[in-house]
């Protein structure tokens, strides 16, 4: 393989891990952000996406319906969570939210284990995505370059929510002064479920286009939550494109260092961390200190 | 509420003390066994209680402080002729004054920040303890860690019902230790930290110093509960240091009561018992344990401790 | 008094407490099923990342022991199956079966599911009395430097499974081999056999590579693969790893230019990948396609009970069964000391043709098989083809050892 083919292929290896990294995190700093929640069973909804997504390609045999349906019942689960026992907690301790997410993470885990069973589930990607295309030479498959492409729909169209739209005005606002929102006649408790809904979603769909690469398995909850974590930490809590920064820079050190010192694969992330840490304690955009 | 004599708190106290000492002779031998591995994780639950409960340091990687321990007294029992009264304090004190480095670091930040530096640090370990294979046994971890007897023969602790008594010791004693320490004027800026940190420095505390003190003694007696496993499962490895772990101890101390000290450990004992027996009963154990929880941070938002002390009235509480 | 919903809270304190003493009370001794009944110990991993291994090893035990309950049980007398969930936790598997020794007196164990698991319990068998008779763990170690007496092991070991596929290859006339593994004991271990075979078949062993348990983005492991030149690669992975390996790589075209070869394989992979495992060649513990009577009978039992055919390790967990099933008629007794004898010198002819126990390492020795991926008719995914048998002989290591001399 010559350097030139190297490159690229390492490069865009790289970007497909960052957008599932992205895909992976932007629902979890996004509900910490915004309410300050821990989420605990971001994880869990992130495997319970790929589990629906899987039901949905098989009865409907495409993989486009799946892509749709999986955030929306993933979403209405974690409005339906907010309403019922969320909802009740916002005057409490943070580590009330981290007790409750942890028990709906065992719930919701089991209750996925139960419907779907334990063995692990295929998920096929969309035809039109399920082949591969010659780069300098070598293959490479056109899902990942969905992925990427996903990716920055998906990022540019939360920017412009957040950014653009007179909700992500609220909801911004929201964060940060909720009396005040609140006395402008705005119902921040909907505002709330709104948010947990939509990064309940975000990380539905983040496991729907998993899902093809590493199947549905009761397992993908424990596999993903703890780099959701680091993603969100390095990126800074709450900052939306902080974790875009930080998907790049982990999959760009994950896919490099992978290469060149595979021994020490393990360790790549948690040092970054740490490094990030030291120097940053809020991480890379982060608001607090 | 009347306050109840001052005579009848000490029963509080002295009751379940004696229950304790006298379990052996009343329970079957294999539930001596999960009563010994919940006091050696109510002693886990009780040190994280220090940091969370008494000065609001939530740590998310403490997992680190009993792996450490535990593969610290392992090797050490393994590799020289260190009896296991040498071994296990050794350990523990190991775990401390490294913790020392590691709280000074992560006392750099604050809030939640903090917490996921402790986890980044669990984590870290947790790759060299899969990693260090010579030292750690990596994946496999280590096996076969004996309860050697001695100094001068001395093995009484060596059998089971022994080692429930030596864990039983080590529990009470350490439970004095923070007892005191929470009660004396260094508890006292703990709290103040607690409550409100910026008016506990301007009072002319050095809050980041008393804060690396209280991370290192909550990991080093971490590290001493870490280090009594090793010898109580005859093995050490890597799922004791991992982040699941780390969150499991977080939700006993929770569930028992932060800030009570007797409450992670009943929280400890709670979680093992009934993971233990629900697992026993049914596959899908995890569903209910999951809604145990749920109901606790909804019905009983102060914890085990906190339902038993509203049942015997205020006289039960202890220092907060 | 604060009410919620009208539950007061004296009365969730109340019920706490006394939910709390429920779930502290010792559990009573299981009942037993008649006076005098064999209790055969599985705290198998029902839930966790290798749930649907201990499932497989459940019904596999379910099968044998309402089968042979039927026909009369064993010397006379039934069996009963003590099935618990240790969700892969070797803490968990230690607690509950030392538990099923003192609580129940069981005696004997099988089905314990991860590696792990089995080496945290091993030192413990001689201080319970008890005998385990492995189904499903494969790390050479157990009947190596690990062994204990009253250990046996009645399936293929790793290293079985990484010869087999060294003696396929010898005949192949693939030259260049890499290897990939998961990044931890096993995954080590039988790269490094693998490896001296290579050397001793006088092929050109590339070089390995490693990736940490959980990976979930293998792009970089299957560029190195590609890179390396070579003809053959050798995985050892399993889990979820392993699907997500087999199916990326099949998304990179891998396939079209390296042959797959793998130590093991369960029909839970290509369930998972579907046609990413086409093609793919590998050494297979239990597979239902073995052309004897008796497996023609056990598959055919097979999918009366389950609709479906037997796996792997479910295939696995009779053979274990059936032998301790004729060690006990030898002994006549579940006894310790004479089950442990009797068992040293049982063999079998069953679903897998004629094994052996082995006196000086309590291996079990049996064919090997090699398979290789391919449409079936009736299966809506890739299915198991045997291509080779190798004999026992020639797959068991040398007694006490992992590697081989020839």
């Amino acid at each position: 393989m010559s350097l030139f083919a190297f490159l690229t292929t390492q490069s865009l290896n790289a970007l497909s891990q960052a957008a599932l990294l992205f895909f992976l995190g932007v629902g979890l700093t996004l509900i910490f952000g915004i309410m300050r929640i821990v989420n605990f069973a971001h994880g869990t909804l992130y495997m319970l996406g790929a589990f629906v997504g899987y039901s949905v390609a098989r009865s409907t045999g495409s993989f486009w319906p799946a892509l749709l349906l999986a955030p929306l019942a993933v979403g209405v689960v974690g409005v339906l969570f907010e309403l019922v026992i969320l909802r009740r907690l916002y005057r409490r301790e943070a580590s009330a939210f981290l007790m409750v997410t942890f028990g709906l993470a065992l719930v919701l885990g089991e209750i996925v284990r139960l419907t779907w069973g334990p063995e692990a589930l295929q998920v096929e990607p969309p035809q039109a995505f399920a082949g591969i295309v010659f780069l300098a030479g070598e293959p490479f498959p056109t899902y990942r370059l969905f992925l990427v492409a996903a990716g920055i729909i998906i990022a540019v169209a939360i920017w412009q929510l957040l950014d653009r739209t007179r909700l992500g005005l609220i909801i911004r606002a929201a964060s940060q002064n909720p009396e005040m929102v609140s006395a402008l006649g705005i119902d921040v408790n909907l505002v709330r479920s709104m948010v947990f809904g939509i990064g309940c979603s975000l990380a539905g769909i983040g496991g729907v286009l998993a899902a093809p690469l590493v199947t549905a398995s009761v397992g993908m909850a424990a596999r993903m939550i703890i780099d959701a974590f680091v993603i969100v930490i390095i990126g800074g809590m709450g900052s939306f494109l902080g974790s875009l920064i930080a998907a790049l820079l982990i999959a760009f050190t994950q896919v490099f260092g992978e290469y060149y010192l595979p021994d020490f694969a393990l360790a790549f992330m948690y040092l970054l961390m740490l490094l990030v840490l030291v120097i940053r304690p809020g991480g890379l955009l982060g608001k607090e200190a | 509420m009347a306050r109840r004599p001052k005579y009848l708190r000490a029963w509080y106290g002295i009751f379940p003390a004696a229950m304790l000492a006298l379990a052996p002779f009343a329970l079957p031998l294999y539930v001596m066994t999960l009563l010994t591995e919940a006091l050696i994780l109510g002693l886990f639950a009780m040190s994280l209680d220090l940091m969370v409960g008494y000065t609001r340091l939530f740590s998310f990687g403490h997992a680190a402080a009993f792996g450490f321990g535990a593969y610290a007294s392992g090797w050490l029992l393994l590799h020289t002729q260190l009896p296991m009264l040498c071994a296990v304090p050794l350990a523990a004190l190991l775990a401390g004054i490294v913790a020392i480095g590691v709280a000074w670091v992560c006392t750099q930040a604050t809030g939640v920040s903090f917490s996921m530096l402790t986890l980044a640090f669990a984590q870290l370990l947790y790759a060299v303890a899969f990693k260090w294979t010579s030292v750690t046994g990596g994946s496999d971890g280590l096996a076969g860690i004996p309860r050697r007897g001695g100094p001068f023969g001395f093995d009484a602790f060596s059998s089971r019902t022994g080692f429930y008594y030596f864990v039983l010791i080590a529990l009470a004693a350490a439970l004095v230790f923070c007892w005191a320490l929470v009660r004396s004027p260094f508890g006292a800026v703990l709290r103040g930290i607690r409550e409100n940190e910026a008016k506990t420095l301007a009072l002319g505390y050095n809050t980041r110093l008393y804060k690396i003190a209280v991370v290192a003694l909550a990991y080093g007696l971490g590290g001493l509960a870490g280090a009594l496993y090793a010898p109580f499962a005859g093995f050490a490895n890597t799922e004791l240091v991992f982040w699941l772990f780390s969150g499991q101890v977080l939700i006993m101390v929770i569930v028992g009561g932060s800030g009570t000290l007797i409450g992670p450990i009943l929280g400890a004992a709670f979680f093992l018992v009934v993971e233990h027996q629900l697992s026993n009963y049914t596959e899908a154990w995890a569903l209910g344990f999951g809604l145990i929880f749920i109901a606790f941070v909804i019905f009983a938002p102060e914890g085990i401790w906190g339902l038993l002390t509203e049942r015997l009235g205020r006289a039960g509480r202890s220092v907060r | 008094m604060t009410k919620f919903r009208g539950i007061t809270r004296r009365t969730v304190t109340r019920s706490a407490i006394a939910g709390i003493a429920l779930a502290a009370a010792p559990r009573w001794p299981r009942p037993a099923v008649a006076a005098d009944v064999i209790k055969i110990g599985m705290p198998l991993a029902l839930t966790g990342p290798l749930g649907s291994v201990g499932q497989q090893l459940k019904r596999g035990g379910e099968l044998w022991a309402k089968t042979q309950n039927a026909s009369g049980g064993l010397i006379g007398r039934q069996i009963q199956l003590l099935i618990e969930d240790t969700g892969g936790n070797p803490a968990d598997a230690v607690r509950k079966a030392q538990e099923m020794v003192e609580r129940d007196g069981c005696n004997i164990f099988t089905g314990i599911t991860l590696s792990s698991e089995a080496l945290a319990v091993v030192p413990k068998l001689e201080e319970w009395k008890a005998i385990f008779i492995s189904s499903d763990n494969g790390d050479g170690r157990l009947t190596a430097e690990s062994f204990v007496p009253n250990f046996f092991r009645s399936n293929i070991s790793a290293p079985m499974g990484a010869r087999a596929v060294s003696l396929f290859l010898r005949e192949s006339e693939w030259q260049n081999v890499y290897a990939i593994g998961m990044d931890y004991a096993w995954g080590r271990n039988s790269v490094q056999v693998f490896e001296s075979e290579m050397k001793r078949a006088n092929k050109n062993f590339i070089g390995s590579v490693f990736s940490p348990i959980g990976t979930k983005d293998f792009s970089t492991y299957i560029t190195k693969i590609r890179q390396s030149g070579a003809e053959a690669v050798y995985i050892t992975m399993a889990g979820d790893d392993y699907n997500a390996f087999l199916a990326q790589a099949a998304q990179y075209r891998l396939p079209e230019k390296v042959q797959l070869l793998s130590e093991v394989v369960d029909l839970t992979v290509p369930r998972a990948v579907g046609d990413a495992a086409l093609g793919l060649i590998s050494s297979m513990r239990y597979c239902f396609r073995l052309d004897n009577p008796k497996n023609k009978e056990f598959v055919a039992l097979w999918q009366k009970e389950y609709d479906t055919v037997p796996d792997n390790n479910e295939g696995e967990q009779w053979q274990a069964l059936k032998m301790l099933a004729a060690g006990i008629e030898k002994a006549g007794s579940t006894e310790t000391g004479s089950l442990r004898s009797a068992l040293e010198t049982t063999a079998i002819d069953d679903i897998k043709g004629h094994v052996g126990m082995r006196k000086c390492d309590h291996q079990a020795v049996q064919n090997g098989y090699m398979v290789k991926l391919a449409k079936g008719e009736g299966f809506s995914y890739p299915v198991p083809q045997i291509i080779a048998t190798y004999p026992g002989e020639k797959t068991t290591p040398a007694c006490n050892k992992m590697t081989f001399e020839d």
